[in-house]
Order: C-alpha cells, then sequence, then structure tokens
C-alpha cells in the first residue's frame, strides 16, 4: 500500500522580509491550491493513502475538499503548538507509520524542521517560503506524481533520490540543532523578527552548498569560485575587510555586496568553531540560537542529511517502465516501449532501441 | 533597521522593559479599582498585550501620530498621556482626558500625537488614513500608526482607509493587533483567512505577520514600516499575533474560551520574555528588576491618587466640550 505524508506550513511565506526585501507573499489559500494539485498527481500515481499534518488553517482538509479523490485521506492526531515543532513531530509520526514519501510545502526553514524527524523517508519539497535553496521551484501536480513514484515502492527509493547534506550544530560537544543550507554566525542579541538581511552583522557563513544561482547565502559562496570545489564539499566564509568583494543575491530583490575576510572548503566531518560571541546562530535563513559569551558552540558538515526526491530521474523511471501508459485495447507490455507496442513507432525497425522483453523495474530503477 | 545592539543601547532595552510593566501595572490597577464599582463605564484591558503597544510605539518621533483601539491604553502611556489624565477621565474628573465625559472610550491629546480613540470599531481607520494624507501634502515626514483589531479587520470602513492609502502611498503604518478574539467570537469563525496580513497583498503594499508577544521582533518591524512610510513608500499592514489575559471588557466571564488555553497563552508572557532574555545578556538583573518593579508601582498608585484627588466637573461642565459653539 502506497502511502504518502504531506506537511504544509501555514506560517511560511509571511515574514518581515516582504517589508526589508521583495518576498513572494503565500496566503494560505494558495498553499490549498499546491496541495490539491499535489493529491491529483499524487492519485494519478497510485497513491493509496494520503496523511496530512495538522494545522491551524486546515490546508490539508481544505484541499481535499472539492478535489473528488478516491484516495484514503487522514489526519496526524498530534497536538498542535503551531511551531516549527510540529513539522517535526509530524515527520517522525509518518515516518513511524512507514509513509514512503513526504511533501511538504514550505522554505528552507520548513524542510529543516521536518528533516529533524524524516529519517530515511524521501523528501519532496515544494518551495513556498522565501530564501528557498533547498526546496524546488515545481509544480504541485509535477511534484506529486513524483512523490507517487517514489511512493509506489516500484523501483528502490533510495535510486530515485539524491542524498544531502547538512550541518551540525553542537553545543560543548552535543548536537543541538541542524541547518540543511546555511548557518550564519549573526551579531545580533535577539532571535526577534527572524529573518536575517543586515549584511554588516554576518560575521561567519558555513554553507552546505555554495552555488551561484540560489537566492540568499548560498550564492555569496557560489560565487567564490574555487577550483577544488565540488558537490561534496561544503563552505566556510569569514566576512569583513579583505582584498575581495562578493557582490551576491542575498533576498529576493535584495542584491547586497559584502568583504570576504577568509575562506576555506569544508569537507565532510570538518567542524567551524563560533569565535564571535555573544551573538546569534541563523539556520537556514532563520535566527535560531542564542550564542552566549561563554557557549562552545561548533559546527559540522556531515553527509547524512534527508533523502530528497530527484523529480526527473523519478518521472523518467516511471516513464521507461510505462507506468503512466497503457495499451488502449487491453492486454499487458511485452516491450519496454509503448510506441513500439502500440504500432505507433515510425522509425527504421533496426534503429529501434526497444529491447523484445520488459526489464525488471526494481533493476531500471538502479540504472 | 533592526533591533540590534547597534540601534537599541541597554538602556533603551531596560526603558522598553520599564514601560511594558508601567502598561501592565497601569492595567491591572484599572481592573482592580474597576472591580470596587469606583471606575464608570466600561473598560477594555491589554494585559498581554504589551508589546504590541511598547514595540510599535517606541521609537516614533514626537510628532508622529497614533490611534488606538479602544484597548489602547498601553499605546497611550508610550506615547507619552500622563497616567493621572487617564485615570481621571476614567474616574469622570475634571482634570481627565476629555474632561471626564469621555471615560476610557475617547482619550486623546493632539498635542502629544494621539488621535482620540474612537469608541465605534474601525471608524478611526478612515480619520488616520485622513491623518496621513494632511501629513503627506504638509511634507513633514511624520507617519501615522492606525491600530485595529481582528474582529475590526472585517469592517469595510478598514478596506476603504487601506485602499486609499495605497493609492496615494500615504505614510500610515496599519497594525492588526490579533488577539483571537472579537468580543466573544473566535477569528477562526469570523475570518476565512488566517493571517489578516495576507490582505495586504489585495491592495498592493507589504503585509508582515509577527509574534506580537515577542517586543523586539515588533519593534524590528514596525520600524521598518514607519521608515518605509517615512520615505514616501506607502502604507504596511503589520499583524501581530497576541492574545487577551482578561475579558474583552472587565466583567466579561469569558465562557466562550479555556481556562487552559489562557493558561497556555500566559506562559507566552512578553514582559517575562524580554526579562529573562535581558538577565541572559546580562543587562538586567533580578535586583534591578524587582526595583523597576518597585518604582513602576509606586507611580501607577501615584497617578491614581492625584487623579482621585481631583475634582469632579461642575454642572455647567456640561455645557462645554460636547457641542460646538
Amino acid at each position: 500500500m502506497a502511502t504518502v505524508g504531506i506537511i504544509a506550513n501555514p506560517a511560511s511565506g509571511k515574514d518581515i522580509r516582504r517589508l526589508v526585501a521583495y518576498g513572494s507573499v503565500f496566503d494560505n489559500q494558495e498553499k490549498v491550491n499546491i496541495v490539491r494539485r499535489v493529491l491529483l498527481g499524487l492519485e494519478a500515481a497510485s497513491v493509496d493513502e494520503v496523511i496530512f499534518m495538522p494545522d491551524y488553517f486546515g490546508i490539508g482538509p481544505r484541499a481535499v475538499d472539492g478535489a473528488r479523490l478516491s484516495m484514503q485521506t487522514s489526519i496526524l492526531d498530534m497536538p498542535l503548538r503551531a511551531t516549527q515543532e510540529d513539522s517535526t513531530q509530524a515527520a517522525a509520526l509518518m515516518r513511524e507509520m512507514g509513509v514512503g514519501c513526504i511533501v511538504t510545502i514550505g522554505g528552507d526553514g520548513t524542510n529543516r524542521a521536518v528533516a529533524k524527524g524524516c529519517g530515511e523517508v524521501c523528501l519532496m519539497p515544494i518551495s513556498t517560503g522565501t530564501n528557498n535553496v533547498f526546496p524546488y521551484m515545481i509544480e504541485g501536480t509535477i511534484a506529486g506524481l513524483a512523490a507517487g513514484v517514489v511512493a509506489a515502492g516500484t523501483f528502490d527509493s533510495h535510486r530515485l533520490a539524491r542524498r544531502t547534506k547538512r550541518l551540525e550544530v553542537k553545543l560543548d560537544g552535543h548536537l543541538i540543532d541542524i541547518a540543511l543550507v546555511d548557518a550564519v554566525v549573526y551579531a545580533d542579541l535577539f532571535v526577534a523578527s527572524r529573518a536575517i538581511w543586515d549584511m554588516s552583522k554576518v560575521k561567519e557563513i558555513i554553507l552546505t552548498r555554495a552555488e551561484p544561482d540560489n537566492i540568499g547565502l548560498s550564492s555569496v559562496g557560489g560565487n567564490l569560485y574555487c577550483a577544488r570545489f565540488n558537490r561534496h564539499h561544503g563552505v566556510y566564509i569569514r566576512l569583513g575587510e579583505g582584498p575581495l568583494e562578493v557582490t551576491a543575491p542575498i533576498a529576493p530583490g535584495l542584491i547586497g555586496s559584502v568583504g570576504i575576510a577568509g575562506y576555506r572548503l569544508l569537507s565532510i566531518g570538518d567542524q567551524v568553531e563560533v569565535t564571535h560571541r555573544p551573538s546569534l546562530l541563523a539556520l537556514d535563513g532563520e535566527r535560531e540560537i542564542e550564542i552566549g559569551k561563554d557557549d562552545e558552540m561548533s559546527i559540522q558538515l556531515s553527509a547524512t542529511g534527508p533523502l530528497v526526491v530527484d523529480v526527473r530521474r523519478a518521472l523518467q523511471c516511471a516513464a521507461k517502465a510505462n507506468l503512466f501508459t497503457r495499451l488502449c485495447g487491453g492486454g499487458s507490455m511485452r516491450t519496454r516501449c509503448a510506441m513500439r507496442e502500440a504500432n505507433l513507432c515510425l522509425a527504421p525497425l533496426d534503429s529501434c532501441l526497444a529491447r523484445p522483453q520488459a526489464r525488471d523495474a526494481k533493476h531500471e530503477g538502479r540504472e | 533597521m533592526s533591533a540590534q545592539e547597534k540601534e537599541l543601547t541597554n538602556e533603551q532595552l531596560l526603558e522598553m522593559y520599564r514601560k511594558m510593566l508601567l502598561v501592565r501595572t497601569f492595567e491591572e490597577k484599572c481592573a482592580a479599582e474597576f472591580a470596587k464599582g469606583v471606575m464608570p463605564g466600561f473598560v477594555h484591558l491589554s494585559v498581554g498585550q504589551e508589546a504590541i503597544a511598547v514595540g510599535t510605539v517606541y521609537g516614533l518621533r514626537k510628532d508622529d501620530f497614533i490611534s488606538a483601539t479602544h484597548r489602547g491604553h498601553g499605546c497611550l502611556i508610550v506615547k507619552g498621556m500622563p497616567m493621572r489624565k487617564m485615570f481621571a477621565e476614567m474616574l469622570g474628573r475634571k482634570t481627565g482626558a476629555c474632561g471626564g465625559k469621555g471615560c476610557s472610550f475617547h482619550m486623546g491629546n493632539l498635542s502629544l500625537g494621539i488621535y482620540e480613540i474612537n469608541g465605534i470599531l474601525g471608524s478611526s481607520t478612515p480619520i488616520a488614513t485622513g491623518s496621513a494624507l494632511a501629513m503627506k501634502k504638509a511634507g513633514t515626514e511624520q507617519v501615522h500608526l492606525a491600530y485595529f483589531g481582528d474582529g475590526q479587520s472585517n469592517l469595510g470602513s478598514i478596506h476603504e482607509g487601506m485602499n486609499f492609502a495605497a493609492i496615494h502611498k500615504l505614510p500610515i503604518v496599519y497594525i492588526c493587533e490579533n488577539n483571537l478574539y472579537g468580543i466573544s467570537m473566535r477569528q477562526t469563525d469570523a475570518t476565512a483567512i488566517e493571517d489578516i496580513a495576507d490582505r495586504a497583498t489585495a491592495y498592493g503594499f507589504p503585509g508582515v505577520a509577527v509574534d506580537g508577544n515577542d517586543v523586539i521582533a515588533v519593534y524590528e518591524v514596525s520600524q521598518e514600516a514607519v521608515k518605509r512610510a517615512r520615505k514616501g513608500n506607502g502604507p504596511t499592514l503589520i499583524e501581530c499575533k497576541t492574545y487577551r489575559w482578561r475579558g474583552h471588557f472587565e466583567g466579561d466571564p469569558t465562557v466562550y474560551r479555556s481556562e487552559k488555553e489562557v493558561e497556555e497563552w500566559k506562559k507566552k508572557c512578553p514582559i517575562k520574555r524580554l526579562k529573562e532574555r535581558l538577565m541572559g545578556l546580562g543587562i538586567l538583573t533580578e535586583e534591578m528588576s524587582d526595583r523597576i518593579i518597585k518604582e513602576v508601582e509606586q507611580e501607577v498608585e501615584e497617578a491614581y491618587q492625584q487623579a482621585w484627588n481631583d475634582p469632579m466637573p461642575a454642572p455647567e461642565d456640561a455645557l462645554i466640550l460636547g457641542f460646538a459653539r
């Protein structure tokens, strides 16, 4: 039985970055629309059941209302606190229930909360937050189809997903939190409105990924080109006066220039000590942890981030295995090429790549 | 701008803490005296919502204006209204903010930048919007802060005001104090959307939802909105998520909500929250806090006693202020 969990954050996309930058506004009705499209994609991918995280707006039930679904849907029985712990707890419960995939609707912060509870369950993250690097800007229907393919279990789900990195925040050597994209040492005293936008207060940046085509601080690292850098690396940057200045998209519509005082690649297992104290630690774009002047805090790059659905690969595997094609006259496919089977192929016979027997679908996913 | 070490000094942070305590103590004094039956009229108290009054008004210029709600004692105190005049008004004394005729509902003082509170819900918004239009035409770079509640947010006058302000890019900040209940009706029973801040999108200006029990968060957001308005970039809608600890009015039996809900919100006390952070930073100690509390209690008590001893209006005073001459 294919089951998918959906965690939609009702609070994403409403913070101060609508005022200090040009962040998109995602009202909850739009999230309902996105979830509805996800549901329709999931149903088309033969998912049997969907489980929602409860939320104070009722995104899940509103999405189901009027969607005419044949799938079973239910809401997790859990207390609501209207904090990010809801997402963590929901992910943990869904993992225990054996869901095949969790669809998240939110931003980097939402996914960070989910990643704390999802374990080895694949995530299908849809962006509705502000500075989003981790989730995809993707149409909900496509996300639903891909998540459904993963959850259906036709393929080895680990083959349809990619492993991400994470940053492990340690206080006195003990793990206290994680980040999926960036950790920032911020010269401030209050968590307050959470967002970070004043680059003069950013002292250090630790990145799991440094990509110039991303929004937010990931792009600062991405624009500092290092020939040795590869996807297994993270990056540590110390900001301040130095020989180099980089201009990068700090937030939507907010381009900033920052001086670079130091830079180094981080390999898996490398650790950075926080020396600017007292200060705040921002995780994935939000001020989260107050660092006292005597706190021994460190941040370590780890290869144990959550699995994320590779949408293209998942849907390509589904296409190769004819998951979404059938012979109109009935009967089963004997080859893996629907065009050939249906006598639609106009190519010369000797150029046909299709093999006479359908390959084992499990094997297909391992290609 | 953000409320960070460069902008807010330790002294200012302590002052904000003190003002929150002042508002809380004032409101609790009102509750105690109202219960004795010596304070006529209705009283709507803002205990639990102090972070909004302090976070939004602190940092305003003296010539900026506010239009508070009927639960607006805190905003008035932070803007500079003497507590003695407020108590005197609520006690019906001649020295009150409205000569003792308006009670809690109509206090104001234009010289302090305080438009009179309006007892008709939602009707202060168009007035505040008109005030912002005057500011823009005068080119004074003043800003008007217009407050309303989650219940009022559904009134037509609020929307007309916001639409007009958006068209003319007026220097106004709309502040929705969302305490979850419009009188006895829960927000979710009266409003189709969860975040009232979302409505700003419809008018084409920014809307921000903020934790209304975090005074520094409220301050950060409101300062950014004020800066934006002062620069001529137009209005902002800020929704402060909060909770009123007491009833809609004093005497409200609050049968529409559970004790458990109230207790949960009391754990999020905005004053306790700031106190703990300031103590963690070494800016405040328990001894300092005790001293501030004593000073504040004394200040409130003195203001009340002075108001109590102030004269009642004479019969002929009924003929002034109430009518145009």
